[in-house]
This record gives C-alpha cells, structure tokens and sequence, in this order.
C-alpha cells in the first residue's frame, strides 16, 4: 500500500491537484453535482419501484438511469482524482474503505438487476407494482447510495 | 457585526456544535447537509430533465409524488444550514461566495414555485407536447441549482476568516 501510495504521489496528475490552485476545488463541485445527479435519477428510479409515484412508467421512466451513469462517471474521475491527489486521506481511512464496500455491493446489486430483475420492470405499466424482488434491488440500491455519501462525508473525519 | 458574530460564537450552542468530539455532531450536520441537497437538487434535476425531454414517453404528472421528498430535503437543509451558520457565523457572513448561494437557493426556490404553478397545475399536462416556456424555466432550474451546489462547495475553498477573536 505503502509503494502504491508513492508511486500515486509521484504522478504528474498528483502534481496537479496540489500545485494548481483550482484543481481540487472544481473536482469538489463537480462531485457534489454527480452525487446530486444520481440520486435525483437512480434514487427516484428506486423509489418508483418501491411504490412512489406509481403512475410512472418504468419501462420510459429507466432512461433516466443513463443520467445516473453520467453522474456516477463525473463522480468516478473526480473521485479518483482525490486519491491520486492525496493517496494518504484515502488509502488507510476506514470511512473511504467501508465507501468502497458499499460501491462494490451496489455494483453486484447493478448486476443483479439486469440479469434477473430488469425483464419484470420493463413490462409493468403505469400503476403497476413492482415485483418483491425488484423492491429489494431498488431498496438495496436506494440506502447504499445514501450510504456511499455518508461514508464519503466522513472520510474528512477519518484521515488518519 | 463583528459584535454579533463572537456574541454567537461565545454561545453555548454555537461552541458545542464547533467542539464536541462526537460525530454525531459536526460531522452529522454536514452530512445531514449533503444528503437534503442531494434530494432537493436531484429531485428538481429529474423533474428539468423530464420537461426538456429525457424519458419523454413518462406522464410528468406523476412526478408530483416526489415534491414532499424535495420540500423534506430543502427543510433538512434550511435547519441543519441555519445549525452551521451557528457554529461559524464569521466564516460564513464575511465570505462574498456564501451571498451568492443564498441568491442561487432564492432564485432557485422562486423558479421551482414557477414550474409547480405553470407546469403541474396545468389542467393539458401531459396532453400536448412540453411549451417552450416550461423548457426556460427547467433549463434556469437545473443551471440554480447547479450554482447553489458550486457555490456551497465553494465556501470551504474560498472563507477568509474562520472565527471573531474579539470585537
């Protein structure tokens, strides 16, 4: 961990997120505008599927996930961004690491949905429920994104 | 107004918020913050990117159904903002950055009244394809909010004076 985190340190990225003045505070709000982006899209798509706003359609209604992707993108390169800034804040904070479990967990929960959830959301219509099983996906992925920005909140207060 | 500010800052509240170790403090009031702006920003972003096309083949009207999350997420933040405001009235008052997130979240809020007026009241929503006048004001809502996000991240990178040592 220890080589990796000097081998970050030594890159010309990481050069720039310290020395230029507005690196690391443009990447900041770009996050906050990724997290914000994604939990307005695939936070509302999880709650449509737990029976709020059950006149949507999830069939049309899942086209706002492509905007979560781009949210969870910014978010993906901005965040990355931080660590190779400051490999030290993150590498051996347990907030960034408990954040990471639960972006590992959602990515399984992403696979699980499209491999046996997806065909049953795609044919409901407006007013429809969605089956439990979508319900447990959606739920899975509704509280681990509020997870992922809790823990993400906390890393400033686990720097070790 | 440097009277006012140490005279809240010498406050038992305002000092509790700023030095309690617990994490259930601080750090919970700004992720408290966090999470209400998720919900009120990305809440409106859905509606702004609904009404300017994206999942056109979606009713809006059903999207009324979020507003109570939206107004829960501006509440949560109107609260915890006022909380920090008490912990370090200083920092945030002599920073130019905080009187143009005020004036994003004001502009903002007036916009979202607008889209609640023009477009959810509207008896044909969702009969006739979306006016352009619903366009604008998605269009302003999204580039609100998106200020008011900027300009709140901002504070932490632009504060000249954390605290009045004396007045």
């Amino acid at each position: 961990m220890r080589y990796f985190q000097l081998w970050l340190e030594s890159t010309r990225l990481s050069g720039f997120m310290n020395q230029a003045r507005f690196g690391w505070p443009i990447c900041a709000c770009l996050h906050f505008l990724g997290l914000s982006l994604l939990l307005g899209t695939v936070g509302l798509f999880d709650l449509r599927l737990l029976g709020v706003a059950k006149g949507l359609s999830p069939a049309a209604m899942h086209r706002f996930v492509r905007w979560g992707v781009l949210g969870f993108a910014i978010n993906l390169i901005t965040g990355t961004m931080f660590i190779v800034g400051k490999p030290d804040r993150y590498i051996y904070n347990p907030a960034f690491e408990l954040k990471l479990v639960f972006l590992l967990v959602l990515g399984i929960n992403v696979l699980v949905f499209y491999s046996i959830v997806h065909s049953k959301v795609a044919v409901l219509r407006p007013g429809d429920s969605a089956p439990l099983g979508a319900k447990i996906v959606a739920a899975t992925s509704f509280l681990l994104w509020i997870g992922v920005i809790c823990a993400g909140r906390m890393v400033a207060f686990f720097i070790p | 107004m440097a009277f006012y500010f140490y005279w809240i800052e010498q406050s038992a509240f305002s000092t509790w918020l700023r030095e309690s170790p617990s994490l259930l403090v601080f750090p919970t009031l700004l992720l408290l913050h966090t999470i209400g702006m998720g919900f009120v920003a990305g809440t409106n972003a859905a509606i702004d990117l609904r009404v300017l096309g994206v999942a056109s083949q979606m009713r809006i009207a059903p999207m009324q159904r979020f507003l109570p999350l939206m107004w829960s997420g501006f509440w949560l933040n109107a609260v915890t903002g006022v909380a920090l405001l008490i912990a370090y009235p200083t920092k945030a008052f002599t920073n130019p950055v905080f009187y143009i997130k005020l004036a994003f979240i004001a502009l903002a809020l007036v916009n979202t009244q607008m889209i609640r007026n023009e477009v959810f009241r509207d008896p044909n929503l969702d009969e006739r394809p979306v006016p352009r006048k619903w366009k604008i004001l998605a269009g302003t809502s999204l580039l609100f909010w998106a200020g008011a996000i900027t300009a709140g991240r901002l504070l932490a990178h632009t504060n000249s004076q954390l605290l009045t040592e004396s007045y």
